[in-house]
């Protein structure tokens, strides 16, 4: 039980001495979690949109597809990520293994199907009196699209933000892809496993802290996004 | 709006976004090393390193796995370099042309460690007699069970002892992850386990030096543990570094290299004796 | 009589395999006010959403100002406008959302003018309400605002679903002012449903009740609707208790008959010709406003008839709601639709 406290003084020794490891592992994880972040939003917002919106031969099932990737296992998205960008990869020119790029690569995919799957309920449970509003104000379907967007802009918020800690607390995509190297490619949450399997479980708990402030660094300047 | 082309520009984007934050300079001398947890753990690495990097002007990245895993690792043409402690895998893995050369760099040895208690009865005893107490008496033993080469050693110890494996026995737990934490299951239920003794001494020192698992059995031949560095055949992986690895392997085999591994130390005991020829 | 801004001819629409809506004919004059009225259910939402071109008729066309129109068509974009039931604003502020249209129109001159116009001629005062967001106003202060957001863009036909339903009493007035005032203004079209009848016949010119997806009346027709029986050599309308309508020989899928064409009598008698004497119980009687005319609602079985009488055909038969009469017309007086 000691290492909890331990660990607690610990994390706030870390964070205030400027260890070199802990803020070069920080920054890893921000780096990875913020771009796959973006990039699974630039392609799951349309995505979602489209599931939500469309009515198309395959809808349910396509839907049904979708949801069910939203419980891949991070190490096997990990595994299929390896084969591709491994050295006798089909992607294995690009040098993209043992790289944060390579785990930004492999978050983006975890997080695409939370972005797209809670895009499109939000699409679908669309208030019908706004498609009437939009066509009586004289909008195209251009602007159908975006305005509905906006609309539902705290809904995709919350996508959002449930992607995001979905992605920065992940091991297995950072741990195989990544491979724990330190001061490039060692996260927060790999450096905890390392720990942890070293028996050093105060400095894990210690990191654990560390992500948690992380986390709540990036929820509270969200928080101003949020309907007052 | 054409909803293809949107699809095939943000394609294009994404694609341009993973790359322009992977083209940094390949061109200064980079090395990718696979190595096995057992070593990382120790430190050693860590305080090594650094000198080869000063020295040579090459910088070294290891990423640190089950022995299974790093030689995978060097098969698929991931990594330049291989240093781990597994010679028969080695030379099998030479003979079937994934590796080049091998070289001995620094051994220590395995030990059987366990409570001080002791309740079988094992110390002292060489170590085909201890784990043939450690059967009779049916307590508990944890191994590593996870192919490394920590775990491939003690599969030999069983069987150089004539015992079958005790893969089903309820006192034998098979916990399938890294040394430490193979330690630390063994600490919480009162058990032995074998474990190389540079982990066993990192261990105490996380323990303040006063550990409740003690070195029971130790000094056979067959216990020592061999480190080795393995370059990877050019002629599997024409882009492994090959040249760059042959330097990491001589550097390691280097007077001032062999020396700094001597003076490795932790709580006053060494980790790993030197032994390149 | 003007130009026609509506056509409807044999405009049906299925949700799935339901037919909820079947009109046979329908012309809306352009500057008219059209009081649209009837349970729910009755198809009236459908008909709006396609009248404001939200949603394309399963079969049939539309025709607007003498052309056939679809959702999405230039020249019904911002041209017909919807209000809905219940207050909706874009989440945005109150200027925001009532230059909505005008900004997808690239119409931006003079925009806070514009805006402070259209918010008076809903009674709201610019410089308290053009700051405030939409989760900052009262149900009646938001459809108010919805309806200058669609006020603004001067439309030719303002649709308006139950406008005043979910508001307070003021903003009711105001909106039915600000209508009138399109139409006076501008010539805009309106048509509007409410259960409010008492409103609808002070300000309509035409009114209609639907009933099950049909037009059942208007002030000039009353539809006697299906099922049909063919018996005894000829056509009729059960009605139950042992009493039916004779029809004329079936030639289409709807029998209407003339307002005038329909006499109330207290008591079945011997009268030339008139083969249908049914029984009907008066339900319902308005005051029109306009014509000084009782609108007076019957039953018959299961389906209802609007007669316009004088009031003094009212008072000599002493009409009053809840008394039987007897409803007499002819079965060769009954067209086919």
């Amino acid at each position: 039980m000691e290492f909890l406290a331990s660990g607690f003084l610990k994390a706030i020794e870390l964070l205030i001495r400027g260890d070199a490891s802990t803020w070069s592992a920080v920054s890893a994880t921000l780096q990875a979690s913020t771009w796959s972040m973006l990039i699974s939003l630039v392609f799951g917002l349309p995505c979602g949109f489209a599931l939500g919106y469309f009515d198309f031969r395959f809808k349910r099932q396509v839907r049904t597809l979708v949801d069910t990737l939203l419980a891949l296992p991070t190490v096997c998205v990990g595994l299929l990520v390896y084969a591709f960008i491994s050295s006798r990869g089909p992607l294995g020119e690009f040098e993209l293994l043992f790289t944060l790029s390579g785990i930004a690569m492999g978050q983006t995919i975890l997080a695409f199907p939370i972005v797209t799957a809670i895009t499109a309920s939000i699409i679908e449970n669309i208030d019908e009196d706004l498609k009437l509003t939009l066509v009586s104000l004289g909008a195209g379907k251009r602007n159908i699209i975006l305005t509905c967007l906006w609309e539902v802009r705290f809904g995709i918020l919350a996508a959002a933000v449930t992607a995001y800690g979905r992605v920065l607390t992940e091991v297995g995509i950072s741990m195989m892809v990544g491979g724990n190297i330190k001061y490039h490619t060692r996260t927060i949450t790999t450096a905890i496993a390392l720990e942890t399997n070293k028996g050093m479980f105060a400095d894990g708990i210690a990191l654990g802290i560390v992500l948690m402030a992380i986390a709540f660094g990036v929820n509270i300047s969200l928080s101003f996004l949020r309907k007052r | 709006m054409n909803a293809k082309k949107l699809m095939s520009g943000l394609m294009a984007a994404l694609m341009v976004m993973f790359f322009t934050v992977t083209v940094q300079a390949s061109a200064k001398k980079e090395l990718m090393m696979a190595t096995t947890t057992s070593t990382d753990n120790t430190g050693l690495l860590d305080y090594l390193v650094p000198h080869f990097e000063k020295e040579t002007g090459i910088t070294l990245k290891w990423t640190s796995t089950g022995t299974g895993k790093a030689l995978k690792l060097g098969q698929n043409c991931d990594v330049d370099v291989l240093l781990v402690h597994a010679p028969p895998a080695e030379k099998n893995y030479i003979e079937k042309g994934f590796g080049k050369d091998r070289r001995e760099v620094m051994y220590n040895d395995f030990v059987i460690i366990g409570p001080k208690s002791d309740p079988a009865g094992v110390k002292g005893k060489s170590i085909s007699d201890a784990l043939a107490a450690v059967k009779t008496k049916a307590a508990l033993f944890m191994s590593r069970g996870d192919d490394s080469g920590t775990n491939k050693k003690e599969k030999l110890l069983w069987k150089n002892a004539g015992i079958a494996l005790p893969d089903m026995e309820k006192w034998y737990v098979q916990t399938g992850q890294g040394m430490l934490a193979t330690i630390t299951v063994a600490q919480e239920r009162n058990g032995y386990t074998m474990t190389d003794r540079g982990t066993y001494i990192k261990y105490q020192d996380q323990q303040g030096g006063n550990a409740p698992l003690t070195v029971l059995v130790e000094g056979d031949e067959i216990l020592l543990n061999q480190y080795s560095v393995l370059t990877l055949d050019p002629k599997n992986c024409a882009k492994a570094k090959y040249d760059l690895a042959r330097e990491f392997s001589n550097w390691m085999a280097s007077e001032s290299a062999q020396k700094k591994i001597a003076e490795f130390r932790l709580l006053g005991q060494k980790l790993f004796i030197p032994n390149a020829k | 009589m003007g130009k026609l801004l509506y056509e409807l001819n044999r405009v049906c629409h299925l949700y799935g395999d339901k037919k909820v809506l079947d009109i046979d004919t329908l012309d809306i004059p352009a500057g008219s006010i059209l009081g649209l009225s009837g349970p729910n259910g009755s198809g009236k939402s459908t008909l709006l959403k396609l009248l404001a071109f939200a949603m394309a008729p399963s079969q049939g066309k539309i025709i607007f100002n003498n052309r056939p129109e679809a959702p999405m068509s230039p020249r019904v974009r911002s041209r017909v406008t919807l209000l809905t039931q219940k207050p909706y604003l874009l989440k945005r502020s109150v200027f925001d959302n009532v230059i909505y249209g005008l900004k997808i129109r690239k119409d931006t001159k003079n925009l806070k003018q514009r805006v402070a116009q259209a918010l008076a001629a809903v009674g709201l005062d610019f410089s308290e309400f053009y700051g405030r967001s939409w989760h900052e106003l009262s149900g009646g202060e938001a459809q108010r605002v919805a309806m200058a957001a669609r006020l603004i863009l001067r439309p030719k036909a303002l649709l308006l679903d139950e406008p005043v339903a979910s508001v307070d009493t003021e903003s009711a007035s105001l909106i039915r002012r600000a209508s009138l005032a399109a139409r006076d203004s501008w010539g805009c079209t309106l048509i509007i449903v409410s259960h409010d009848l008492i409103w609808l016949n002070q300000c309509s010119d035409t009114r209609i009740s639907m009933a099950k997806g049909r037009i059942f009346s208007t002030l000039e027709e009353s539809i006697l609707p299906p099922p049909y029986e063919k018996r005894q050599g000829g056509t009729i309308k059960d009605l139950g208790n042992n009493e039916y309508i004779s029809l004329s020989p079936q030639t289409g899928s709807a029998a209407v008959i003339s307002q005038k064409q329909i006499k109330i009598s207290l008591s079945k008698e011997e009268k030339d010709g008139y083969d249908n004497q049914v029984t009907a119980q008066v339900i319902q009687m308005i005051l029109e406003q306009k014509t000084g005319n009782i609108l007076t609602t019957l039953s018959m079985d299961n389906f209802l008839i609007n007669l316009s009488l004088t009031r003094e055909q009212v008072s000599t038969q002493g009409l009053r709601p809840g008394k039987k009469v007897i409803l007499m017309f002819r079965s060769q007086d009954i067209a086919w639709r």
